[in-house]
């Protein structure tokens, strides 16, 4: 299927994930996706990713967050979207594991559904349709819109798959749905009647299909199929006439349109009209040799010439057909060479087979060489593109590895630097924190505390004086003292009355201070306190850094180690894998080219018995013993059946056909 | 390539602080980098406003061969040298080429008024702060950048020959590049 | 003569070659359309199945089943092809593991949790404001400087939040400053600064920049919320 769908697809299986009301009130722009309400920020840079395009990015950071819990309300959200970008890188296994772990009973019956469906897919596409035919019935009523027409067709093709082709036509009998959905259900219904051998009631649906109007490049592709399923239908059923009607309505340049000349070839000269059966072969005829249709018409020209008793154009005709597949054997054998030298990727991918081009790219077009240009049927092969893609995603992971490789030597300087920093400043850490400077601090704002509030419960009003108060204080407190010695007397009472009144007015103002200043010291006090929290947290941090960082720095010194060797043996295992993955897919090539050239010498040994019965009945002629004209070829009834010759028909470009 | 972007751009800053010392040494590698030595290595991504239109980031043009034309005001062959582009630019743009001109002028105003005097079917970029001209190490102009499908710098141009052959040739061998991204 | 006598018709022949080769071709596509479905709504196969369909259950793949891969006709290459798929898929979850550990290692590194500060960033609808560019400032000092192309903008408006930027600050108070340039109504220049103050503590800090529409005014609404 084509990238672009699939992104849709996974757009559609995140946003839908999201709760209805979110995008109930959203407006109808086709543009916008339906938004989904982001309850995680960590989901929401997820899906900024996915929706960036940067799918590898999206599904590292969902398994990281996921890893650190960033995302707990998204838990199936996450599941749902790595299951389909597993999907989408060809890990079936594990995209499996994502999907089933959502259908449990507690899981919103939405987000089941879901998950039931892709795992449906994931089996239909690994080739176990019963499985996938259990998980469909496990859906509980109806999909959304977008995802119930592409369940119909899924559980349709398991059916005929299993050539169950009365259960497909149940299915899509009354089906309805989009018209592009109901496109492809009227093809599948009309091939599964044909399938089942009921042609006269798969006639009205395919022509139904075959006849469609549409713009479209993809409907026009399904009516030149549903024409051509047709055509070959009647073909088969030997009803020339409907089948001409069928396989004129398919366009001239449209991708079916050799087939249809060369059916149509077929259909008129089973009518007997051989030179007008000439008319869609010899034009068949001009194009390119590497189509099988056209190499057909290099056998259905002579023998329509022979038919029509034109023997020496017959013969004409055949030694050409035999010297161009001899020429086009001649050109397999060099591109098997080329492919055993070893240069099929090279010439394939261009010089930059690890460059990263995306997560969804296809090989679409093959450079234009003389060896590669035979590879262009197996491009259509989804086997061998899936293998392609294999290989890219291989060395697009390995060029991500080696980007990390040069991350990893910064982040090794990194650790050294944080190593070298700390040996650097230790030694004055370590004098520091052997000073128990943050104690003997501590201690002294203790004391200081048990001074103030010695002051304060003592009054002592002079303590928090000015160094002039406080001066004077003890100046008085001495002259008290020196009083004390003094003889009584008139002048000893004279000085202490001026030592009570100097003291008193000293007190009354220190009295009248001492509230202020009180407060002025507690505050400090307070201060001081805020300082020594500050200080504290410094130091236990400190003491913790001492002895942690050393630890941190080790930690990470291991993992950056561990990391950085599995990068290497990852790296290499990619390497290896890359090769043997090459070997693989150079052996799908050369044998598609095996086959190839087998179907060449098949048809070429065709033209040889022709040309030999043709140049018998010359010489017989010669000589006498005249045959009826228009006898080139035996008469149809004498032919053994097909099976009966399987040296015609290499087993390997119709696999399985009956 | 995805975490090395990241690093470079919302990141940039802190890990500048915390990786200082380690890079240094990096830093002075690529500065004492001879501008051949662009070659064969990842284009530096950036993200530049247009003088019409939206803003261009070159990481979202991988799977595709850009073309980045450097070009001021004051270059008297730069305007050949975007016109000659500008028909290449027709010739290939529906194969699937890029062409971005970058504009490496002071003044905002006169790289906007030469972008609208020389229209061209391609955007024309402004790098005020010269930050792409700097990462790309363009010394001269016009200087002329060729980068592949893989955002790999594979050929630089000094010179004003756009028509010159082997020019047109390199341009068809970067597109001749046969994976098609979707 | 040369050749084996030759008794069967080569019209009979060759049509039912033909016949047999073409149904094989029909229901091969038929199987999954898409293939040519370009533009189908929602087609069937996200990824075309990297092996042919296990031989393991031959029940599943009739014989006459025409869309059977050519290597099912061969059951050793079968199995080696699926051996060396499994293989693959094994060594390419080891890469994605490997690289999640790798990103986590970056993130544990460059971003601990008790410094790391992120701003993410989330647009709803956008029709009144069409986003250019983000501005921060942390602290006075720009963070970062980012230009929005218009897949960054449609993916923001699909419901992406942006992680915009990642860095570290210690614990304390601090202040974020975003100015947003864009269109506003009418096509008009649009320019919005908007802050917040925020304490970073001891976990990883998260910081969600807004940009709404607000219907009633017609204008667009800025707002950073701080992801306690």
């Amino acid at each position: 299927m084509s990238p672009r769908c699939s992104g849709v697809v996974l757009a559609l299986l995140v946003a839908l994930a999201a709760s209805p009301a979110a995008h109930a009130a959203r407006k109808s722009d086709p543009d916008k996706l339906p938004s989904i309400k982001v309850q995680d920020l960590h989901y929401g840079e997820v899906l900024f990713q996915f929706y960036s395009g940067e799918e590898f990015q999206a599904l590292t950071e969902l398994e990281a967050f996921s890893q650190w819990q960033r995302m707990p309300h998204h838990a199936h959200d996450a599941d749902l979207l790595a299951g389909g970008l597993y999907l989408e890188l060809g890990m079936h296994n594990e995209a499996g594991v994502r999907f089933a772990r959502l259908l449990t009973s507690d899981v919103p019956v939405g987000v089941r559904n879901r998950a039931w469906f892709y795992l449906a897919k994931i089996w239909y596409q690994r080739g176990y349709y019963d499985r996938a035919e259990d998980a469909i019935s496990h859906i509980e009523g109806q999909l959304p819109e977008e995802l119930e027409g592409e369940l119909v067709n899924l559980l349709v093709n398991a059916l005929m798959r299993q050539q169950r082709y009365d259960d497909a036509i149940a299915q899509l009998r009354g089906y309805h749905g989009s018209p592009v959905w109901m496109a492809y259900a009227g093809f599948n219904l009309g091939v599964a009647l044909v399938r089942a051998n009921r042609l006269a009631e798969a006639d009205p649906i395919l022509t139904r299909v075959g006849t469609l109007s549409s713009n479209s490049a993809e409907l026009l592709n399904l009516r030149d199929k549903a024409n051509l399923a047709l055509g070959f239908a009647y073909l088969q059923a030997d009803q020339a006439s409907p089948a001409r009607v069928a396989l004129e309505r398919v366009r001239l340049n449209g991708q079916y349109s050799s087939r249809a000349l060369l059916g149509d070839g077929w259909a008129r000269s089973s009518l007997g009209d051989y030179r007008g059966a000439l008319t869609p072969w010899l034009e068949l005829r001009k194009r390119s040799l590497l189509d099988p249709a056209v190499q057909e018409s290099f056998l259905a020209v002579p023998f329509a010439y022979a038919k029509l008793n034109a023997g020496e154009q017959a013969a004409e005709n055949y030694e050409t057909a035999l010297k161009s597949f001899a020429d086009e054997s001649d050109q397999l054998d060099g591109s098997i060479a080329h492919i055993h030298e070893g240069h099929m990727l090279d010439d394939l991918l261009g010089e930059d087979k690890d460059a990263r081009y995306g997560w969804n790219w296809q090989l679409k077009a093959l450079p234009d060489t003389p060896q590669s240009h035979f590879l262009y049927s197996i491009l259509a092969d989804n086997d061998f593109q899936a293998g392609l893609k294999n290989y890219r995603d291989m060395a697009f992971m390995a060029g991500t590895l080696r980007k990390w490789d040069d991350s990893m030597d910064a982040f090794a300087a990194m650790i050294d630097a944080r190593k070298r920093a700390y040996a650097e400043r230790l030694p004055k850490v370590e004098a520091l924190l052997e000073t128990n400077g943050l104690t003997r601090m501590r201690d002294a704002r203790a004391g200081v505390g048990a001074q103030l509030d010695a002051v304060e419960t003592g009054n002592d009003v002079a303590a928090l004086g000015t160094p002039e108060e406080r001066s004077q204080w003890a100046h008085i407190a001495q002259l008290e003292e020196q009083l004390q010695a003094m003889p009584p007397g008139l002048d000893r009472e004279e000085t202490r009355d001026k030592v009570r009144l100097l003291k008193g007015v000293l007190y009354w103002q220190l009295d009248a201070a001492f509230k202020g200043r009180s407060y002025q010291e507690q505050r400090a006090l307070r201060d001081i306190d805020d300082s020594l929290e500050e200080l504290q947290n410094r130091w236990v941090r400190l003491q913790q850094a001492r002895g942690s960082v050393l630890a941190n720095t080790e930690d990470f010194s291991g993992r950056i180690a561990a990391l950085a060797e599995r990068v290497r043996s990852t790296r290499e295992r990619l390497s290896q894998a890359s090769e043997q993955q090459n070997q693989y897919l150079e052996g799908v090539a050369e044998s598609e080219l095996q086959a190839q050239k087998q179907r060449l010498d098949a048809y070429a040994l065709q033209a040889r018995f022709a040309l030999a019965d043709i140049y018998d009945r010359a010489a017989d002629d010669t000589n006498g013993n005249a045959k009826p004209a228009g006898a080139a070829a035996p008469a149809p009834e004498q032919a053994p059946a097909p099976e009966q010759a399987p040296s015609q028909t290499p087993a390997t470009t119709v696999p399985g056909a009956k | 390539m995805q975490q090395q972007q990241r690093l470079e751009q919302g990141f940039g800053r802190s890990l500048a602080l915390l990786v200082a010392c380690t890079l240094c040494l990096a830093v002075a590698r690529a500065e004492a980098r001879a501008p051949a030595d662009m070659l064969s290595r990842p284009a530096p991504d950036f993200a530049l406003p247009a003088a019409a239109g939206s803003n261009v980031r070159l990481s979202e043009y991988l799977g595709q061969p850009v073309v980045l034309s450097f070009w001021s005001s004051r270059c008297g062959r730069c305007a050949a040298q975007l016109a000659a582009l500008d028909r290449l630019y027709a010739t290939y743009h529906s194969s699937g080429l890029v062409v971005f001109g970058v504009s490496v002028e002071d003044d905002p105003q006169r790289a906007l008024d030469y972008a609208h005097a020389h229209q061209t079917s391609f955007p024309l970029l402004l790098d005020g702060a010269k930050s792409v001209s700097r990462a790309f190490e363009i010394g001269v102009l016009p200087t002329t950048v060729l980068i592949d499908r893989g955002g790999v710098v594979r050929y630089m141009h000094s010179d004003d020959r756009p028509n010159d052959p082997s020019y047109v040739a390199q341009i068809r061998a970067l597109l001749d590049d046969r994976l098609i991204p979707p | 003569m040369n050749f084996p006598k030759a008794t069967h018709s080569p019209m009979n022949t060759m049509m039912h070659r033909l016949l047999r080769s073409l149904w094989p071709l029909l229901l091969a596509s038929l199987a999954v359309p898409a293939l040519a479905a370009d533009a189908a709504p929602a087609a069937p196969a996200a990824v075309p199945p990297p092996t042919a369909p296990a031989a393991a259950v031959p029940a599943t793949t009739p014989a006459g089943d025409a869309a059977a891969a050519p290597a099912t006709a061969d059951s050793d290459a079968g199995a080696a092809t699926r051996s060396l798929d499994e293989q693959i898929q094994g060594l390419k979850k080891d890469v994605v593991d490997l690289n999640k550990d790798l990103f986590m290692l970056e993130e544990d590194l460059l971003f601990p949790a008790n410094t790391q500060v992120a701003v993410f960033v989330s647009m709803d609808v956008g029709d009144f404001f069409a986003l250019d560019s983000i501005t921060l400032k942390i602290d006075n000092h720009d963070v970062s400087n980012y230009l929005y192309t218009p897949r960054e903008v449609s993916a923001l408006l699909k419901g992406g939040v942006q992680r915009l930027y990642v860095g570290n600050l210690k614990a304390g108070p601090h202040e974020l400053v975003a100015l947003f340039n864009g269109k506003g109504p009418h096509d008009r220049y649009y320019r919005r600064a908007d802050s917040i103050r925020f304490t970073k503590g001891v976990g990883a800090k998260y910081l969600e920049l807004k940009i709404t529409d607000y219907q009633r005014a017609q204008q667009p609404e800025f707002e950073i919320k701080d992801w306690d």
